[in-house]
């Protein structure tokens, strides 16, 4: 009892510089889970997309990017073909679908549209899409996700124009889903490719039939048919955490700044109170108290400091997380910051090897000192 | 056999810049049980360094201190800083002129501390510390911090810390320095107590009067031994 008591009162009678530093792990530790909360809550936003989506292979043009496709350039033939194979791999539809960005990539002004051919509604391609205004199928018109329609004040009857030839009637409002059918506008593929000029696809979206293998499938295909590459949902989701990691890696090293300084901000408070309290060390040398008893009542002090910085910077991060989470929610329907157990759990071991390092020195310093110097007694 | 000190030929020299200063020269003498031998001899005399050797808070140049009890003899030269630690805590009290309590803890948990660090349980100590705190008069002051004690009562404290595992020998280093003389003879008191309790009381100090109550005076300058006197005023055992 006496040893924490003796750290305690100890860090109670320098409040204001113990409050300060508590503050500078605090927003180390903050800083750190925030920063590295927005990698968790996008690798977990995009699993949770994935897993929303109807058909679970992609195929894309050979080379191009996984997240991004890009101009449209799977040929009519390609269709052809994989529809002969269909039948024989256990493919149970074939979707075919162009995709078009307007306006940018920021959410707030751009329109994301997605083709589907016709007879296709959205919510083959995302399962358990609603119309909350007027109906699914396309009929030649638009249907647009709930985010669109409160983004752009659109509602049944809208005019969308496309081009000063091309207009469209919006003829179905989606319920707000949580997805990404929530930014889209579905429109006929032949709209899209007449503004293109093209007779070209995309992506080709394939869900495999209950019983069959959507890895196996994947592989078949790119193997029967040159020139492309077909994805799963899960090969998607590994490159995504793949392309995460690097990003993770980056964002650590960012936080990792703050960190070094919360831990100097330790290492000279600890170090202050050991020469503040060198008679003290002394006396207790004196008395009776064993080298290792000083280092342990020292590296305690700073461990307390780092766990407990530690602790109210992991809450006010998480704070910070669920701000943000709020934000990108009413502006984009995802969440993309969160604190999973594991980076609570890697903020906390951080910032107790933060205060283990920090003490270190101190400790030793603490626990060298001669009797005779530290009490003066020359 | 009755428990020993025994300082051997001690000699302590240190360096201060260039040249070599000798703090003690040849010290020898035995400390025993029952006794209260007081040290005497003006500042720079080499008496807080003659105790600071006893002790074993610092080793000396030449020479030996031996503590001999009926189940051995240690040579404290021969023991690691740990293991003085442990020989200082099981047989040795101090009570010094300054910087006697620990700051931050409260009266009963500065007399607790030796027994905290001996592992005595908590329960034990607490009682042990209230008990140790009446025996100096100082039972309503168990919670007040160093800070709220007078400098004699602070001494008080520091002498029922000195007396948590009741050791054999007591260190008390200019004990009343600071205090009036009401309170000094409170001290001083307290401590010829211990020697009829049989145990050993090594007091240093400037202060001849106080000194003459001791059973055994050594008078201490430039480092050497010049004296010896057994005090006609108590009767030694």
């Amino acid at each position: 009892m006496e040893i924490l008591a003796l750290i305690l009162r100890n860090l109670r009678s320098h409040s204001v510089r113990s409050l300060l530093t508590l503050l500078g792990i605090l927003v180390a530790t903050a800083a750190m889970v925030l920063f590295m909360s927005f990698g968790e809550g996008l690798s977990r936003a995009l699993g949770t997309e994935l897993g929303h989506l109807g058909p679970s292979i992609e195929v894309l043009p050979q080379g191009s990017s996984p997240l991004g496709p890009s101009y449209p350039e799977l040929s009519p033939a390609v269709l052809k073909q994989i529809q002969t194979l269909a039948p024989r791999l256990g493919i149970q539809h074939v979707i075919p679908t162009v995709l078009l960005t307007r306006g940018g990539f920021n959410f707030n002004t751009a329109f994301f549209f997605e083709g589907l051919p016709s007879g296709v509604n959205p919510a083959t391609v995302y399962p358990g899409v609603e119309a909350a205004q007027g109906h699914l199928h396309l009929h030649g018109q638009a249907v647009i996700g709930a985010l669109v329609a409160q983004r752009n004040a659109l509602q049944l009857g809208s005019l969308l124009r496309l081009s000063p030839q091309i207009h469209l009637n919006v003829v179905g409002v989606l319920k707000n889903s949580g997805t990404l059918a929530d930014n889209l506008v579905f429109v006929p593929n032949r709209v899209l490719q007449n503004l293109m000029g093209t007779n070209n696809f995309s992506a080709i979206l394939i869900s495999p039939q209950p019983s069959e293998s959507s890895q196996a499938i994947a592989q078949a295909l790119s193997q029967a048919i040159p020139g492309i590459q077909a994805q799963t949902t899960g090969d998607l989701l590994k490159f995504v955490n793949k392309a995460l990691a690097i990003s993770n890696l980056f964002r650590f090293g960012i936080s990792l700044v703050a960190l070094i300084v919360g831990g100097l901000l330790v290492a000279n408070t600890v170090m202050m109170s050991v020469y503040e309290r060198i008679r003290e060390f002394g006396l207790m040398r004196a008395i009776g108290a064993r080298r290792s008893f000083i280092f342990r009542l020292v590296l305690l002090e700073s461990l307390i400091l780092g766990a407990l910085g530690g602790a109210l910077g992991l809450l006010v991060g998480t704070l910070g997380s669920l701000g943000v989470d709020w934000y990108t929610q009413a502006r984009v329907g995802l969440p993309l910051s969160a604190v999973t157990p594991r980076l609570a759990l890697f903020a906390l071991a951080i910032a107790l090897l933060l205060g283990l390092i920090a003490g270190f020195w101190p400790a030793r310093t603490a626990s060298r000192l001669s009797v005779v110097q530290a009490l003066e007694r020359l | 056999m009755n428990p020993v000190l025994e300082a051997r030929q001690l000699t302590r020299r240190y360096l201060q810049g260039e040249s070599e200063i000798v703090a003690l020269r040849n010290f020898s003498q035995r400390f025993e049980v029952g006794q209260v031998t007081a040290i005497v001899g003006p500042s720079g005399s080499g008496k807080t360094t003659l105790l600071n050797l006893l002790a074993g808070f610092d080793l000396p140049s030449e020479g030996e201190v031996l503590l001999k009890t009926q189940e051995r003899t240690v040579s404290l030269s021969r023991l690691s800083e740990e293991e003085r630690a442990d020989l200082r805590l099981h047989t040795m009290g101090f009570v010094f002129q300054q910087w006697n309590l620990l700051p931050t803890l409260s009266a009963w948990e500065n007399v607790a501390f030796p027994m905290m660090l001996a592992g005595v349980s908590y329960r034990e100590r607490r009682a042990r510390a209230q008990a140790l705190l009446e025996a100096v008069g100082l039972p309503h002051r168990a919670h007040h911090l160093p800070s709220r004690l007078s400098g004699g009562e602070q001494q008080r404290v520091a002498l029922a810390r000195a007396l948590a595992l009741d050791p054999l020998f007591l260190f008390a280093d200019e004990p009343t320095g600071n205090l009036d003389s009401a309170s000094g003879s409170q001290v001083m008191d307290l401590l010829l107590r211990q020697a009829e309790r049989e145990r050993g009381v090594i007091l240093v100090t400037h202060d001849l009067q106080l000194a003459r109550m001791a059973h055994r005076l050594l008078y201490l300058r430039d480092g050497q031994l010049t004296g010896e006197e057994e005090s006609k005023r108590l009767n030694p055992r």
